[in-house]
């Protein structure tokens, strides 16, 4: 246990304190992270479940509660239109700021390792 | 009475065309073969209106924004940039959710037309429709409210679709989606390959334009690192332009005919 968290530490220890509040805060799966790079690329994209899982190339019942929860923790911002739910990203300059801060620290090596480690262990 | 309006397209010699763009408010179809230059001359129409004064929007059903991001790129437009200054956005969406936008009061589309004062939107492509029924009276009436929603923000739309002939000269099948769009829109404008000894010449031509007067002969247009550049036109089987031997003009005359 206790070496678990040292090992932890071993590995998170170095991460900027913003981007690791921010893995804490919304990236507690793979699919979440694959979402926000889709967002990131994509941030003018508003669709539905089904159809933002078909461009992001997962099925919609994986994608659905990923979702869900993105947008409860204010990340992404969800609509309803009649009968349809749809996704978008949050308007926020400072959430739209973090995540572009994360998605680009994420394409250094060293700080994809850390932080897979980190999502892998369930955070903290 | 008020000089018409016109949304100029910035691609040379199309303007001349239609007689100095597009008409304001109208909703203007471009139909083509696969890869024949469609969401080029649609990128070029919505950079031009960026960077002249009218923001602009693209909407895509199929196509990833950031493929926009650098095919633009290749031809000198910063997207991305604009993007920034907020004289464009790209938005990937579905038919189903932008028809339910649309209808709603103060939608997205309609607070980006007044936070932003968009004018100009591209729609790439309007074939994505097709796959929302099979009723073509239902289609229809689905075309004619997209359109009008467009209209009623007092935007300048263009609108791709791709057409299921490759050369000009194939057969052409019967088309329900044509005829309705073509139709509902008030201006349309054909894309075609055009194959003369074995090698391929693109073609373009402005079929209809309701409430004006358009150039009604068919032009060879090119692709080059500034976008499209339409050239001037051949004059018919009389009066070809110096250079362009017969046979080349038949070939793009016939490419047109339909069937
Ligand atoms: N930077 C460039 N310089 C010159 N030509 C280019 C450049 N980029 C693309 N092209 C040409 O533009 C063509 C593609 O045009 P475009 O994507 O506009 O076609 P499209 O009609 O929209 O096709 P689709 O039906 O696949 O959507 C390519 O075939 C290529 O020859
Ligand atoms: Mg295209």
């Amino acid at each position: 246990m206790e070496r678990e968290n040292l090992a932890n530490r071993a590995y998170t220890g170095d991460i900027d304190p913003d981007l690791l509040d921010f893995l804490n805060q919304y990236v507690d799966s793979f699919i979440k992270w694959d979402l926000m790079r889709f967002f990131f690329n994509n941030p003018h994209t508003i669709d539905t479940v089904d159809n933002i899982a078909r461009y992001a190339g997962r099925n919609p019942e994986a994608v659905e509660q990923e979702l869900a929860e993105l947008a409860m923790r204010g990340l992404l911002e969800e609509t309803h239109m009649g009968t349809l739910v749809v996704y978008a990203l949050s308007a926020d300059p400072e959430i739209r700021d973090r995540l572009s801060r994360f998605i680009q620290a994420s394409e250094d090596r060293q700080f994809r390792i850390r932080a897979i480690y980190h999502v892998i262990k369930g955070g903290y | 009475m008020q000089p018409e309006e016109r949304a100029v397209t910035g691609v040379p010699g199309f303007d001349a065309m239609l007689r100095g763009g597009f008409l304001t408010r109208t909703a203007n179809l471009l139909e083509g073969a696969p890869g024949c230059g469609k969401t080029t001359l649609g990128m070029q129409f919505i950079h031009y209106g960026a960077t002249h004064g009218e923001p602009g929007l693209i909407l895509t059903f199929e196509q990833f924004p950031e493929q926009y991001y650098r095919d633009a790129a290749g031809f000198g437009w910063d997207f991305r940039e604009l993007e920034r200054r907020r004289l464009l956005q790209v938005i990937m969406s579905s038919p189903e959710v932008t028809k339910a936008d649309l209808e709603r009061f103060n939608g997205r589309i309609a607070g980006l037309v007044s936070n932003m004062g968009v004018k100009r939107i591209l729609v790439d492509s309007i074939s994505q429709f097709e796959r929302m029924t099979d009723d073509p009276v239902e289609l229809r009436n689905l075309l004619h409210g997209f359109l009008n929603a467009l209209r009623r923000e007092g935007l300048t739309a263009l609108f791709t679709r791709e057409a299921y002939v490759l050369l000009g000269d194939e057969q052409r099948e019967e088309d329900e989606t044509e005829a309705s769009m073509s139709f509902l829109v008030d201006s349309y404008v054909l894309l075609r390959y055009v194959e003369i000894e074995s090698a391929i010449h693109r073609a373009i031509i402005v079929l209809k334009m309701r409430g004006s007067a358009h150039d009604t002969h068919i032009r060879q247009f090119d692709i080059g690192p500034h976008g499209l550049v339409v050239q001037e036109p051949f004059k018919g089987r009389e009066g070809i332009l110096s250079g362009t031997p017969q046979y080349m003009a038949e070939s793009f005359i016939k490419a047109f005919v339909r069937r």
